[in-house]
């Protein structure tokens, strides 16, 4: 039963608020190995599911799931460092929220019922509001409120688009069960309005979750405030999930033949998303409120990609996992230097090689690979969209893809290099500690491996998540 | 004989107008509280000639437990912790709201007229009170300062969703387990959103939305 | 005949109803309360003193208590009561009607403005003001109800082919104009929360502010025309509620009366749960009125066509 890679997740969430407060973070760290575990018996197809009518291993899901996996054995090493050091007050709670985090994530990666996948979004956005608030600075409770509130209401209206959906059944007399597998299949029977407008609120919902602009405004705020473990995670794995919900219906709507709309829409939001992240970097004093800029910007990369379509729409997909492999190991990096010199101000930093060396490694690292420079994966993706849409004819598009990506290195260039080599501040805070460098090194790895040597079995993957809007060549 | 149906539906409106011109926080919640029984039971008098079964009666129970007096007890309790009566300054006055409201119904018969949609009869005055539920939340979340008041403008919003959704689908899609977890959600979201409203009212004395204003760029 | 003995109940039993609302008053506050005939032993007392006239007054001041009065007796006259045939009735009758109650109010307060006093001129600025935006809901109203039933006069309305009634297949509008009707019920009548008969500062004071200078069989008089006045407007919203067939004599009566106690008692229980409003708070509860049935309006428009 391919449930059980959510359901263990929940069980083991409760269990830690059990347990005592020391033994929480071991509890993390077992449920991270169990998860990645049960993820990859169902990437074997050794699991089934018990209820085909609301959850189903798509290839996309698929995809998505191991990547969320795979980061959270990342980020659940750093953080069983990282509660102690930092002395959290409240472990238990944040194990176990990271725990159900975790297992709402899972769940919208397997959900084939709209409402289910509703449900499962929506979820994510209770389980993670407490990660945020953790600290209960006055910052941390406003960027929570500003979190909660506004992808609530966002997700509100991605219900209403469902229902819109539904109703496309009823005006074309379907009858078969509401799933998105089923209704591929009877897509050119639904109504064509009512579809189109379930799709325009599921992008405006959704988008809100996964900070497509200019719905984003929660996003900087609420990664910048919550603790770098929960960063991590919301930046690598929460905006995917969110993007999931969006191309399952995409893929709906070109299935329904509406596929140019649905496109022109995405690409629309892309542009804008890229163009306002890339402005905002530049400037941005707040190294942490950088990252999550450059999160809405990779997300309107993605949304791009995925509107043009062909050769751009494999790109989005890699972009995707390297997105998500490189932001949770910066977030993670950026984490250290927070501990090390206890302040998110780029400008009261410098000389990290000096102070922290180690983790300069894997924060410069990181900014190459987030740059789109050779030899991490960014590069290739970033290079296929490009190239995807000269080939759909999507000049203008191009040109400002191009510009907002110029606009984004040089803002994050500069703060990076003065944080990396300026003149060197004393890092009074914490030091280096191996569990908190390996993780952030170990996704960086994988990045670079991914590049050079993709699985078959992952490439099979992507190609089948995308055959149903044409395929790498459509 | 007397149409139960639409009588549910006026009460609904009814409570939405009170609600945009209220000025007491625990008048507002016993709105709420009415708004959230009548939502509940407007499938069931929409659909007066399907007997529903025992899963579905069920669900209903559960729909009118949480929706009339789990959740207005929960608002209760945060109105009672943050003891704040009523609110001082509204961005936008009562006088304004009440004429805001008028001219969101307007603008929902007018929509729902423009739609031609062939809804079954009762359908369509059952999709202009949803419209106007959910044009007044989201009014009421955007005029209010008390981040209190905000969470009644989301519940609101999400009580126009469902009648939506009432109005427009066939009952033959309901998985009442579906539901339940859209509800749950909804439930949960609410304590969510008290227990942050007692955090921010014990760090900022106040409950007040202008307060949250450091954050940005 | 029949109507004749009708209206000659109503003028004798109106006074009889207010001691209902005193009643549940005094329920609510745990006391025993006045007895139910409160009202006659006070209009007696009054009826058996002489009225007493400041010099600075002219014949205005004398004139305010019976035209006052005379209006709402002329009101209670063209309304059918449990569904018997009024007294006189013509086509836009109703319009007149309430203009004839404007008429009464107009003397009222010239009779407040006539005695100079400076509390009663700010009296009647505010009983001036707050039934001029009610006249909009009232009117209002009336244009809904000429949409539903097409007639303008009290007995088509209640007693003609179409009636305008809750049991109505389009009659789920008519529960804004009834919430909406029973506000104005309280801002008209004089009743918490809008206005506190029974306050003892004259800076808060609406109604009564402007009849301190009136006593005896004047009083007495004011005193009963209030009576009526709240007799019509309930009545008018026992109508809504429920339609009265004509011909089923007794039966109405009983249906009548007993809805009309509960409405007396729903105004007591308002009156015990809720306190007065600031002044600056009143004309948002009449606008609410006016929203409601505005509300009703557009739907009438837009869906029961």
């Amino acid at each position: 039963m391919i449930e059980s890679v959510f359901l263990f997740p929940f069980v083991m969430g409760l269990v830690s608020l059990a347990a005592p407060a020391k033994s929480s973070r071991f509890v993390l760290a077992g449920t991270a190995a169990g998860h990645l575990l049960l993820t990859l018996m169902i990437w074997h197809a050794s699991l089934s599911p018990l209820y085909p009518a609301f959850f189903t291993a798509a290839p996309e899901g698929l995809l998505i799931l191991l990547v969320t996996s795979i980061i959270f054995v990342a980020i659940s090493c750093y953080a069983f460092s990282y509660v102690i050091e930092t002395k959290m007050a409240h472990a238990r709670v944040f194990s176990c929220c990271m725990m159900l985090f975790l297992g709402t994530m899972s769940m919208v990666a397997l959900s084939d019922h709209p409402i289910v996948l509703w449900i499962a979004i929506e979820a994510t956005t209770l389980v993670s509001a407490p990660l945020i608030f953790i600290h209960r600075s006055k910052q941390a409770l406003e960027a929570t409120w500003k979190y909660v509130l506004i992808c609530s209401v966002g997700i509100a209206l991605a219900l209403l688009g469902i229902f819109f959906i539904t109703l496309a059944m009823d005006l074309g007399n379907i009858a078969g069960p509401l799933t998105f597998t089923s209704l591929n299949t009877v897509a050119t029977r639904l109504d064509p309005v009512w579809l189109k407008a379930g799709f325009v609120f599921i992008v405006i919902g959704f988008g809100t979750k996964m900070g497509l602009a200019p719905m984003h405004t929660w996003l900087p705020d609420a990664h910048s405030e919550a603790p770098s473990p929960a960063s991590a995670l919301l930046s690598g794995a929460l905006l995917n999930c969110a993007f999931l919900g969006i191309y399952k219906t995409h893929v709906l709507m070109n299935s329904a033949g509406l596929g140019d709309f649905s496109g022109s829409v995405l690409v629309g939001f892309g542009l804008c998303s890229m163009l306002v992240g890339a402005v905002f970097i530049v400037g941005q004093p707040d190294y942490k409120r950088m990252l999550a800029y450059s999160s809405i910007e990779n997300m309107g990369i993605i949304s791009f990609g995925v509107g043009i379509g062909g050769l751009a729409l494999y790109g989005a997909f890699i972009h995707l996992i390297h997105h998500s492999l490189l932001k949770s190991s910066l977030f993670l990096s950026a984490g250290n230097i927070l501990l090390g010199f206890g302040t998110k101000q780029a400008g009261r930093i410098g000389g990290i090689i000096h102070s922290l060396p180690r983790t300069f490694v894997s924060f410069f690292a990181g900014f190459v690979g987030l740059c789109g420079l050779p030899p991490f994966g960014m590069f290739v993706s970033e290079i296929m969209v490009v190239i995807g849409a000269i080939r759909g004819h999507w000049y203008v598009s191009v040109v400002l893809f191009v510009f907002a990506l110029i606009l984004a290195v040089a803002g994050c260039g500069r703060v990076f290099m003065a944080m990396s080599f300026g003149e060197a501040t004393t890092a009074a805070g914490l030091g280096e500690k191996p569990l908190r460098f390996i993780p952030a090194y170990a996704l960086l790895l994988t990045s670079l491996v991914l590049c050079f040597w993709m699985p078959e079995t992952v490439y099979v993957t992507i190609i089948d998540s995308i055959k149903m809007i044409g395929g790498i060549h459509g | 004989m007397i149409n139960f149906a639409d009588f549910i539906l006026v009460l609904i409106l009814l409570s939405v107008l009170l609600s945009l011109g209220s000025t007491r926080l625990m008048a507002l919640v016993k709105i709420m509280a009415l708004q959230g029984v009548m939502v509940s039971v407007t499938p069931l008098f929409l659909n007066s000639h399907e007997i529903p079964d025992g899963g579905a009666a069920l669900f209903y129970l559960v729909m009118i437990f949480i929706k009339g007096a789990l959740i207005p007890v929960l608002l209760y309790w945060a109105v009672k912790r943050v003891s704040i009566k009523r609110e001082i300054e509204p961005i936008v006055g009562y006088h304004a709201s009440i004429v805001t409201g008028l001219a969101v119904l307007l603008g929902s018969v007018f929509i729902v007229n423009s739609l031609h949609l062939s809804l079954p009869e009762g359908r369509s005055f059952a999709l202009i009170t949803a419209n106007s539920t959910l044009a007044a939340g989201f009014f009421l979340m955007m005029a209010r300062r008390k981040a209190i008041t905000q969470v009644i403008g989301y519940l609101m919003l999400e009580n126009g969703i469902y009648l939506i959704g009432t109005a427009l689908t066939k009952r033959s899609h309901t998985i009442y387990i579906v539901e339940f977890g859209v509800l749950l959600d909804l439930l949960v979201g609410v304590m969510i959103m008290g227990i942050i409203l007692n955090n921010i009212n014990t760090a900022f004395d106040d409950i007040d939305t202008t307060l949250l204003g450091q954050l940005k760029d | 005949m029949e109507k004749y003995i009708l209206l000659c109940l109503v003028l004798l039993a109106a006074p009889l109803f207010p001691g209902i609302i005193l009643k549940t008053k005094a329920f609510f506050a745990g006391k025993k309360g006045p007895p139910l005939l409160i009202k006659y032993y006070t209009l007696a007392k009054l009826l058996r003193k002489c009225s007493v006239y400041s010099t600075s007054t002219t014949f205005v001041f004398r004139l305010g208590p019976t035209v006052g009065f005379g209006s709402a007796l002329l009101v209670l006259s063209f309304f059918p009561f449990g569904g018997v045939e009024p007294l006189f009735s013509f086509h836009g009758d109703v319009i007149a009607l309430f203009y004839i109650l404007g008429t009464g109010r107009f003397f009222t307060v010239v009779a407040a403005l006539d005695t100079a006093s400076p509390f009663e001129g700010m009296g009647a600025a505010r009983e001036v003001f707050f039934s001029t935006i009610a006249e909009l809901t009232i009117f209002t109203v009336l244009i809904l109800f000429c949409r539903i039933n097409g007639s303008l006069s009290f007995s088509e309305y209640f007693l003609g082919d179409n009636p305008v009634s809750l049991v109505d297949p389009s009659g789920a509008l008519l529960v804004l104009v009834i919430v909406s009707m029973f506000m104005v019920m309280l801002t008209e009548c004089s009743r918490v929360p809008v206005d506190d008969p029974a306050t003892h500062l004259e800076l808060t004071m609406i109604h009564e502010v402007m009849i301190l200078d009136h006593s005896g069989p004047d009083l007495a008089l004011i005193e009963l025309a209030s009576f009526y006045k709240l007799f019509f407007y309930s009545a008018f919203i026992v109508h809504l509620i429920y339609p009265f067939s004509a011909g089923a004599g007794l039966l109405n009566g009983i249906i009548f009366t007993t809805l009309m106690v509960l409405i007396y008692g729903a105004i007591g229980v308002v009156e015990s749960i809720t306190a007065r409003f600031r002044m600056n708070l009143v004309p948002q509860f009449v606008l609410t009125s006016f929203a409601l049935v505005f509300f009703a309006a557009i739907l009438t428009m837009g869906v029961f066509q």
